[in-house]
């Protein structure tokens, strides 16, 4: 075997052009050696974060809705409920970065589902291209349109169809205010730092009273993704909790009684356990459509909602202020009987006309009454024996049981935007006279009229005090709250807010003649049932007429309890522009009573 | 026979065993890109370019250098009509006409014209008219380069009209162009770099400007950057393996089969697998210019001296575009990046190095 001679690779003596040579293999090994310093740094030194960037790309974050909270009523009965729905969101991340392409699909989605493209541009444009958190467009898609989308879903990058837990109602209007609407957060809302962008918040009612304990938390799931936001696989994954369970005092039969009775007249009904305060039935007229409040109304809808002359949204049982009528006879009497202003044999004769100085006051009966004494005066409403027992009694003292019995104060429910009514009140000078008071406001507000003020709810409160013998209790909406993880987790005993103090036999007097108002002839004769003691009070607020059209159309109270011993139940109805309390409110009292002690009044009323 | 026994027992196997390797990892990259068949039929087709780009190496090392140098000129007019005819005839891909349809295959001539620019550059830097190099030589040499460069830009392929000038500049040097002179053209050269600048076309700027500030636009034109770098530094020390590589098997990459292929590499296989990667490139290009060193003649020494630089520069200049050490200009990476006029034109210029070291004693 030979061995292969191979000269030295270099020469002894290297020429110039070899020396330039290993210069340029210097200069680009040197580069080399760059290359791997910039490696080092981005691999060893940056690496770390990098990896969290190249997580960053291929995870998203996608949100499941908890659903909220469900409310009962107090037989366990649900009040409102949730429903799968689905909802139209953009992942901003998703979507195409060149603008002209964003606006082909936007364009597109536009016309499948008749959505107008202003909209979608405007709220494409709002969130930062790369966020990562969907954006809900339009809640409450039909099937048809989610089919629509689905078939598209190719041509349509960054758009999905999200599942979502929406709120259903047993009708369209059901106790709208006093559930009150659940929407989106509104700027206001997000401004303070609570919310995200899209979060459903309820907004009146209940549903905002306990946002906090509806709401839930929102679980979630890790998805890896690749380029163009096509899921890959599930990385993990967090179950969301279900918000609270609210157990109402509402009693959902009653509720529904209440609204149909209510249905074409404006006003409000309020049922109250005269025994704790729970209120049964809050029902405030004309509604607004609960169900097309959830989600996502359009800005015209809501317009008219807002500018409707009705004004729905407004909660008539607690947010508006009426003259009491002839309901505050009630006030009048207790403070003269316990002042001993008042007896019942104090007697009136009733020519259908009082005369104070130069001003004439009329009854409501143009013929009067003739000769009336107490029991008679609140069973007939009798304007003129009122005229002259409010003298009797002074404005002082009658302001005094008006307080006692809660008007001109909130009641102190939870709801919010409760107002406090009115009670005109004499200033008393240094010798106990009344300064800058006229003799005809005493004489006005002996049958509640002039500047006196109340609120149905005062009125429900009023009523307890007199069926339960002058307990006044703060109204209870919410009996508890629970948590299916921990239980109960809030619970209201019941807070009782005063006492009126009268001595027994003017609350006796007081119940036997608002059993007479109903059951002997009296004017709220409309509300009787046979087989139940029912004791109420009419009421016809006059109302300062604006115009022509409106004269005559009084707002028409009714007030009552039943059973007459031991009452269970207090209902005041209030039909505003609705005419005389007996004619109108009685009625549909009656109703809500008979639908509430159905079961007794037919075992009463079929014996045997 | 056709190549002397003693031409074969000079064949530099270490440059071929280095080459060879590189292409298997370019091979088993680009498999693992796409899981399945699809993976391993552009793959297959990877081996396949090389199995064809190594009869052209083994074609061209069996020449003498010395007489393809000497119809360098020939080659060059045929390479620029090449470039010219993709501008007539060439097939537009994504906005840039860089292929012609040869038969069932398309090539690119600006790849191939690579190699036909080296021989004529060293043709006319070792002919008696060039000789001693001074500024007259290098006012002459202008017009070979700066004709072919226009073509080039005109596809658009920036990269490749950039490419021409390391390699010009680094013959001139080597063929004994005084350094002093070197020195008063990179002044020139800088003082010319506004004009290139209006000559640029607009997503040309837009990517030097990403270059000097990445998040000039994250979204946009600097998301390869900033994908390329995210994918390289989460590989780390270790690498994510090929199972973990989520920048690059979910697509977030751009062009991860060709330019952007070092960042798949590196992404699954970390700091350390850049290392062995770049120690591949190093071995083939000091090789190279060991080749250019040991050449007892020169143009042996410029021809090795220009394949080398040509391979050393689109090494660097990927390397470092894809690290974002440099602007983002597409240049393929040699042997790793997929497609066959870059391959074959690598393997050529490895022939052409082949064929000065076989024939250094003769």
């Amino acid at each position: 075997m030979t061995v292969n001679y191979r000269p030295a690779r270099f020469p002894t003596r290297r020429d110039p052009g070899q020396k330039r040579v290993i210069l340029i293999a210097g200069l680009v090994s040197v580069a080399f050696l760059i290359l791997v310093g910039q490696l080092w740094y981005l691999q060893v030194l940056e690496g770390g974060h990098f990896l969290e960037a190249s997580d960053k790309n291929r995870i998203r974050v996608r949100p499941i809705a908890a659903p909220r909270g469900i409310l009962f009523d107090r037989h366990g009965l649900p009040l409102v409920d949730n429903r799968p729905s689905f909802t139209l969101s953009l992942m901003p991340r998703e979507l195409d970065r060149d603008p002209v392409k964003r606006d082909a699909v936007l364009g597109r989605v536009a016309s499948l589902l008749q959505i107008p493209f202003e909209d979608l541009v405007d709220v494409a444009s709002r969130v930062p291209a790369d966020s990562l958190q969907p954006v809900r467009v339009r809640r409450g898609l039909t099937l048809e349109d989610v089919a629509k989308v689905e078939e598209w879903k190719l041509e349509l990058p960054g758009i999905i169809v999200e599942v979502e837990p929406q709120r259903a109602y047993p009708t369209s209007r059901f106790a709208a205010h006093l559930l009150g609407y659940v929407r989106e957060a509104n700027d206001e809302q997000l401004k303070q730092g609570r919310y995200h962008r899209g979060d459903m918040v309820g907004q009146t009612g209940l549903e905002r009273l306990l946002d906090e304990f509806l709401r839930g938390r929102d679980g979630g799931e890790r998805i890896e993704v690749d380029a163009m936001g096509r899921a890959i696989r599930v990385v993990q994954q967090t179950e969301p909790h279900p918000g609270a369970a609210v157990i109402t005092t509402i009693d959902r039969r009653v509720q529904e009684t209440a609204e149909r009775a209510m249905e074409g007249r404006a006003g409000a009904v309020v049922v109250m356990d005269p025994r704790s305060g729970d209120v049964l039935a809050m029902v405030s007229t004309p509604a607004f459509e609960i169900d097309r409040f959830t989600g996502t109304i359009d800005r015209n809808a809501w317009l008219r909602v807002i500018q409707d002359p009705g004004h729905p949204l407004l909660n008539r049982t607690i947010q508006t202020q009426y003259p009491p009528g002839s309901v505050f006879k009630i006030v009048v009497t207790a403070a003269g009987l316990q002042e001993g202003t008042l007896t019942p044999s104090d007697r009136v004769h009733c020519t259908g006309e009082f005369h104070l100085g130069v001003w004439t006051f009329k009854d409501w009966k143009k013929q009067g009454h003739g000769n009336v004494d107490l029991l008679r005066g609140i069973r007939d409403s009798c304007d003129v024996f009122f005229y002259n027992a409010g003298l009797k009694v002074g404005a002082s003292a009658i302001a005094k049981y008006a307080a006692a019995f809660g008007f001109g104060a909130p009641t102190g429910i939870a709801l919010g935007g409760e107002k406090f009514g009115f009670i005109p009140q004499p200033k008393l000078s240094k010798k106990g006279r009344p300064i800058a008071w006229h003799a005809g406001e005493t004489v006005n507000m002996s049958i509640g009229q002039g500047a006196l003020l109340v609120t149905p709810m005062q009125v429900a409160g009023l009523m307890s005090a007199v069926a339960n013998g002058g307990v006044l209790w703060k109204p209870r909406l919410v009996q508890r709250i629970e948590r299916i993880d921990k239980g109960v987790v809030w619970n209201d005993p019941g807070k009782v807010t005063g006492h009126v103090e009268l001595s027994p036999v003017v609350w006796a007097f007081l119940r036997q003649a608002l059993w007479a108002v109903v059951n002997d002839g009296g004017t709220g004769g409309a509300a009787r049932i046979p087989g139940l003691d029912v004791a109420g009070k009419t009421g016809t607020a006059q109302i300062i007429a604006k115009s022509k059209s409106e004269k005559g159309q009084d707002h028409a109270w009714f007030a009552a309890f039943a059973p007459v011993k031991d009452p269970e139940v207090v209902v005041v109805v209030l039909v505003e522009r609705g005419g005389h309390g007996g004619d109108v409110a009685a009625p549909i009292a009656k109703q809500i009573l008979s639908t509430i002690f159905l079961e007794k009044v037919a075992v009463a009323g079929f014996p045997g | 026979m056709l190549i002397d026994r003693r031409l074969l027992q000079n064949v530099d196997w270490p440059l071929l065993g280095a080459a060879t390797a590189l292409v298997c990892l370019s091979a088993a990259t680009l498999a693992s890109l796409n899981p399945g068949r699809a993976g391993s039929s552009v793959a297959f087709r990877q081996v396949a370019w090389f199995g064809i780009g190594l009869v052209a190496l083994f074609a061209v090392a069996s020449l003498d250098y010395k007489k393809l140098v000497r119809v360098g000129p020939f080659f060059y007019l045929l390479g620029l009509a090449g470039i010219v005819s993709v501008l007539v005839i060439g097939r537009a891909v994504s906005g840039a006409r860089r292929w012609v349809g040869v038969g069932p295959l398309t090539v690119q001539p600006a790849e191939v014209f690579k190699i036909c620019f080296v021989l004529m550059i060293v043709w006319w830097l070792t002919s008696r008219w060039a000789q001693p190099v001074t500024g007259w030589t290098v006012a002459a040499t202008l017009p070979i380069v700066v004709v072919p460069a226009g073509f080039i830009v005109k596809q658009p392929d920036l990269g490749t009209a950039l490419l021409l000038f390391p390699v010009l500049i680094v013959l001139l040097v080597g063929a004994g162009m005084s350094l002093r002179l070197f020195g008063g053209l990179g002044v020139v050269g800088l003082s010319a770099a506004p004009l290139a600048w209006l000559a640029l076309k607009d997503y040309q700027r837009e990517r030097i400007l990403v270059y000097l500030d990445p998040f000039r636009d994250p979204l946009g034109s600097a998301y390869n950057v900033i994908q390329a770098k995210i994918a390289i530094g989460s590989g780390q020390l270790l690498g994510k393996g090929v199972a973990g590589a989520t920048q690059s098997r979910l697509s977030f990459l751009p062009e991860r089969h060709t330019d952007f292929i070092f960042a798949v590499f590196a992404e699954m296989w970390g700091f350390f697998g850049c290392l062995i990667l770049l120690s591949g490139y190093a071995l083939l290009v000091l090789r190279g210019f060991d080749i250019a060193a040991s050449a007892r003649e020169p143009v042996g020494r410029l021809v090795a001296l220009g394949a080398t630089t040509l391979l050393a520069t689109q090494v660097l200049v990927n390397i470092g575009m894809v690290t974002g050490l440099l602007p983002v200009v597409g240049i393929p990476l040699p042997l790793m990046s997929y497609g066959g006029s870059s391959m074959v034109v690598s393997l050529m210029a490895l022939g052409l190095l082949l064929s000065v070291r076989m024939r250094q004693f003769q």
